[in-house]
C-alpha cells in the first residue's frame, strides 16, 4: 500500500521505496526511511504529508508519499 | 589545530561555531541555512593554554553520501582536507537517525568528538541519555553541549575532548565488511548493518519518557498554520504585522529620532566649515556626502526593526512550514517548496539568497530560483520602498506587504514563463525536515540585528559614500567642466548621461533625469536609489515628509519629485524587479553556471521590470483619471516586443521538442 493510504497515526513497517529520482532512495535511506523501518503519518495537511521517521518529523509531497509503500505493522511483525 | 564541524542539517553547527568563536554567522532553525564552509579561530577564553585552534563549521549533511551539492562540501573536506579532529555535532534529541553519520565519520580515522547539543531540551522532554555508554559504545568521548546559553554550555570541556584526542587512534565500532563494500548493494547491506548498530546502542543509552511518533501540541499547530486555506492568510498576516511594526509603527518613531541627529551633525559640519570654503566643495561635503549617504543611513532604524522581526521568525521554526505550504504553489510552476528557502533568505541580502539555491538537486529549479530569489525586497531595496511609502502613501504597512507578495506573485508567474522557455516537464519529490518550533530568543534577533546593520553602515560609509559624491560631482559641473548655474540644472553632466534612458522612462511615469540616474546608480547598490534622489532633488531628509513640503514649497510631494502616487508605485516596482546589483548579478553566474542562463536572466529581469512598471503606471491612470498615461503608444511597442520575443522563445522550444520526438519516432 502506498503511504498515501495510510491511516493517520498508526505505526507502519516500510515495504518497498519506489523513488524514480536518482538519489532519493539513497537519500531516504541516510534518514532511516527503507524496508524494515518504521514510519507514522502525523497529518495531512493540503495535499502535503507529515510523517515521523526515527525521531524526526519531514513534510513531504504527494508523489514522495506515493514512492514509499508500506504495510501494516501486524503483518510485518508475523513475517519476522 | 584545525577541528571541522559537522553533523546533520539544523543540530546546530553554526550556532556552536559562533558560540566558540564569537563570530555572527547567520543562523536559523531551519535545515540548509549553512551552504558552505566558515573558518574562524576558538576564543582563547575556552582553550585552557596551547596551541590555538581554528574551526570550519559545515553544511549539513545526513550521510558521507552527498545528495546535494552543499553536503559534497562537507564530504570532501572531512574526506580530503584531513582535519585534526573532527566535532560531530548531534541533535540530543533525535540521536537514532544522527549516530548513522556519526558512524561514518568515526571510519575516516580522523579523531572523533561527538557533542550532544540541544541537550537542555531533552531535559524538557525528560528524555535521558547516558552519556558515559554512549561514549563507550562509540568509542570516543561524548560531552553533552547547550550552544544557545552563555555560560555551563560545555563548549569548554568540549574544546579539552578535541585537544586531548589529537593525534590519538580511535577505534570505530566493529562493522563487518564496510571497508571492503565497492558495489552499490554491498554498501547498501553495510548500511543496513549501521542502522542495526545505531539502534543497538540507542535501545541501550536512550529513556524516552515520550513517544516521538505520538502527536503532540507541535502537531497541532502545523495542522493550522500548514491548512490548505489558512495556511496563506496566516502568512500574509505575519508578514504584515512585520511590516506594519517596521515601516508604520515603532521604525518611523525611532527614524525621526535617528534623522534629527543626522540633520544636527550636518548642522554642526556646516557651522564648523563656514563661508569661506569653495562652495563646490563644501556643498560636495554636505549635500553629497553627509546629505546623500544621511538619506540612506536615516532609513536604518526600520530596516533593523524589520531585521530584528524576521530573524524572530526564523528562529521560531514557522519559516520552515512556509515551504510546506508554498510548496503546492511551486510545483504548479514546476519548482518545489524548497525554493522557497532561498527566497526567504533573499528577503535579508540577494547575494546568500542565490547561494541558497545549492540545496536544490534540480539543475533547471536551481537555476530558475536563482533567476527570481533577487526579486525578493531586499534589505537594500528596503529604503526604496520605505521612501515612497512614507513620502506617497503615508507610511502604510500595506506598500511594503504588498511588494513582498508581489513578488511572490511575480515569482510564481515568471517560473511558469521559464518552464515554457525551457520546455523541462520534470517534476521533483519535496522533502523537508521540520524543526521544532521554539521560542525565539531576542537575545538571537538583536546579535543578527546588529550584525545587518553593521553591514548597512560599512556599505554607506564606502561605497554609497564614493557613488554620491561622483553624483554630486557630475550634477555640479557640466561638460566645459563649469559650474552649473542654479536654474539650469538640466545641462549638468549627470542630467546628459542620463537624459537619454529617461526617454524609456517616459511610458512608465517617470521620465525625468533624476529617476533615470538614481535607476543606473541602483545597479552599484540598491541602497544608491535613495541616496542619488537626495542628490539630485537636494531633499537631505525623507524621514520627516512636513520637511518636504517646506522644501517643495507648497504642492508638496509633487512639486518635489515631479511626479504623482501612481508614477511613484511604477518606480518602485520597476526598480524591485530588474536586475539586482552587481554583486547579486555575480552570485547569481557563479550558481548558475552557465552564459546562456546569466544573460537569459538579466534580460528577463530587465523585462519584468519594464512591463510591470508600465502596467503599473498605465493601468493605475487610467484608473485614477480615467485617461491614460503618457507615452502610451511607445511603451505599448516595447512591452509587446518583449511579449513577443518570449512566445518566440517557447514556440522554438516546443517546435525542437516535437522535432525530436519526430526524430526518436
Amino acid at each position: 500500500m502506498k503511504l498515501n493510504d495510510a491511516a493517520l497515526d498508526k505505526e507502519y513497517y516500510v515495504s518497498a521505496i519506489n523513488a524514480c529520482e536518482e538519489g532519493m532512495g539513497e537519500f531516504l535511506f541516510t534518514l532511516g526511511c527503507f524496508p524494515g523501518e518504521k514510519i507514522t503519518v502525523i497529518s495531512q495537511v493540503a495535499s502535503s504529508y507529515i510523517v515521523s521517521i526515527k525521531d524526526a518529523r519531514y513534510s513531504i509531497d504527494e508523489n514522495l508519499a506515493a514512492a514509499i509503500l508500506v504495510e501494516d505493522s501486524s503483518l510485518a511483525t508475523l513475517a519476522v | 589545530m584545525k577541528i571541522a564541524l559537522t553533523g546533520n542539517p539544523n543540530s546546530g553547527k553554526t550556532t556552536l561555531f559562533n558560540a566558540i568563536t564569537g563570530k555572527i554567522e547567520h543562523v536559523g532553525n531551519w535545515p540548509g541555512v549553512t551552504v558552505e564552509k566558515k573558518e574562524g579561530d576558538v576564543k582563547q577564553a575556552l582553550l585552557s593554554g596551547g596551541e590555538s585552534i581554528t574551526v570550519v563549521d559545515l553544511p549539513g549533511a545526513y550521510s558521507l553520501s552527498p545528495y546535494t551539492s552543499e553536503e559534497s562540501i562537507t564530504k570532501d573536506f572531512v574526506v580530503n582536507e584531513s582535519p585534526d579532529v573532527i566535532v560531530n555535532i548531534v541533535d540530543a534529541g533525535n540521536i537514532s537517525r544522527s549516530l548513522f553519520f556519526t558512524t561514518q565519520l568515526l571510519e575516516l580515522g580522523v579523531p572523533v568528538v561527538v557533542a550532544l547539543n540541544k541537550s537542555d531540551l531533552n531535559e524538557k522532554k525528560g528524555t535521558v541519555i547516558d552519556t558515559l555508554l554512549l561514549s563507550e559504545a562509540l568509542k570516543c568521548p561524548v560531552i553533552e553541549t547547550v550552544a544557545t546559553e552563555g555560560s555551563n554550555n560545555g563548549l569548554a570541556s568540549l574544546m579539552e575532548a578535541a585537544v586531548g584526542v589529537k593525534g590519538k587512534k580511535q577505534s570505530a565500532p566493529a562493522l563487518r565488511g564496510s571497508r571492503k563494500a565497492e558495489t552499490r548493494e554491498e554498501v547498501e547491506a553495510v548500511d543496513k548493518k549501521r542502522f542495526a548498530l545505531v539502534s543497538d546502542i540507542v535501545d541501550q543509552v536512550e529513556r524516552r519518557k515520550i513517544n516521538s511518533s505520538k502527536q503532540t501540541t507541535q502537531d497541532k499547530v502545523d495542522r493550522v498554520v500548514a491548512h490548505k486555506w489558512l495556511g496563506l492568510p496566516i502568512f500574509a498576516a505575519i508578514i504584515w504585522v512585520v511590516f506594519s511594526v517596521s515601516q508604520s509603527w515603532l521604525g518611523p518613531v525611532l527614524a525621526d529620532l535617528f534623522v534629527g541627529w543626522i540633520d544636527a551633525f550636518y548642522g554642526v559640519v556646516e557651522g564648523a566649515i563656514g563661508d569661506n570654503v569653495n562652495p563646490v566643495l563644501s556643498s560636495l561635503l554636505l549635500d553629497g556626502i553627509i546629505g546623500g549617504v544621511g538619506a540612506v543611513v536615516g532609513f536604518l532604524p526600520l530596516i533593523m526593526v524589520l531585521f530584528f522581526m524576521l530573524a524572530l521568525l526564523e528562529d521560531s521554526g514557522y519559516m520552515a512550514r512556509v515551504a510546506l505550504i508554498m510548496d503546492r504553489f511551486f510545483k504548479k510552476i514546476g519548482l518545489s517548496g524548497k525554493s522557497i528557502i532561498p527566497m526567504i533568505v533573499s528577503t535579508g541580502c540577494a547575494i546568500p539568497g542565490v547561494m541558497a539555491t545549492r540545496t536544490i538537486r534540480n539543475e533547471r529549479q536551481r537555476r530558475t530560483t536563482a533567476m527570481l530569489a533577487p526579486f525578493m525586497p531586499c534589505g537594500a531595496k528596503l529604503p526604496i520602498i520605505a521612501l515612497f511609502a512614507g513620502v506617497f502613501f503615508n507610511d502604510n504597512a500595506w506598500v511594503g506587504t504588498s511588494m513582498y507578495f508581489l513578488a511572490i506573485a511575480m515569482i510564481i508567474v515568471s517560473g511558469l514563463v521559464i518552464r515554457m522557455i525551457t520546455g523541462d516537464k520534470s517534476v521533483s519529490y519535496f522533502i523537508m525536515e521540520l524543526p521544532e518550533y521554539r521560542f525565539p530568543s531576542l537575545k538571537r534577533a538583536a546579535v543578527s540585528m546588529f550584525s545587518r546593520a553593521k553591514a548597512f553602515i560599512i556599505k554607506a560609509g564606502t561605497i554609497i559614500l564614493v557613488c554620491n559624491a561622483v553624483v554630486q560631482l557630475l550634477q555640479t559641473f557640466n561638460w566645459q567642466f563649469q559650474v552649473v548655474a542654479e536654474d539650469m540644472p538640466g545641462t549638468s553632466i549627470l542630467a546628459a548621461l542620463a537624459s537619454p534612458l529617461a526617454w524609456v522612462f517616459i511610458p512608465l511615469g517617470f521620465g525625468l533625469w533624476q529617476f533615470a540616474a538614481a535607476a543606473i546608480t541602483g545597479f552599484i547598490a540598491k541602497e544608491n536609489v535613495v541616496g542619488t534622489l537626495a542628490v539630485t532633488f537636494s531633499v537631505t531628509n525623507f524621514i520627516d515628509v512636513e520637511e518636504l513640503a517646506l522644501v517643495g514649497g507648497g504642492n508638496e510631494v509633487m512639486g518635489v519629485f515631479g511626479i504623482g502616487a501612481v508614477a511613484a508605485l511604477s518606480y518602485l516596482v520597476f526598480n524591485l524587479f530588474t536586475p539586482p546589483c552587481f554583486a547579486a548579478i555575480g552570485a547569481m553566474n557563479s550558481e548558475m553556471e552557465s552564459r546562456k542562463w546569466i544573460w537569459g536572466a538579466i534580460g528577463f529581469q530587465l523585462g519584468t521590470g519594464y512591463v510591470l512598471a508600465f502596467l503599473v503606471y498605465q493601468l493605475g491612470t487610467l484608473f485614477t483619471t480615467g485617461s491614460i498615461g503618457s507615452g502610451f503608444v511607445p511603451g505599448l511597442i516595447a512591452v509587446g516586443a518583449m511579449i513577443v520575443s518570449v512566445v518566440y522563445l517557447i514556440h522554438k522550444n516546443n517546435k525542437t521538442a516535437s522535432e525530436a520526438v519526430l526524430k526518436a519516432a
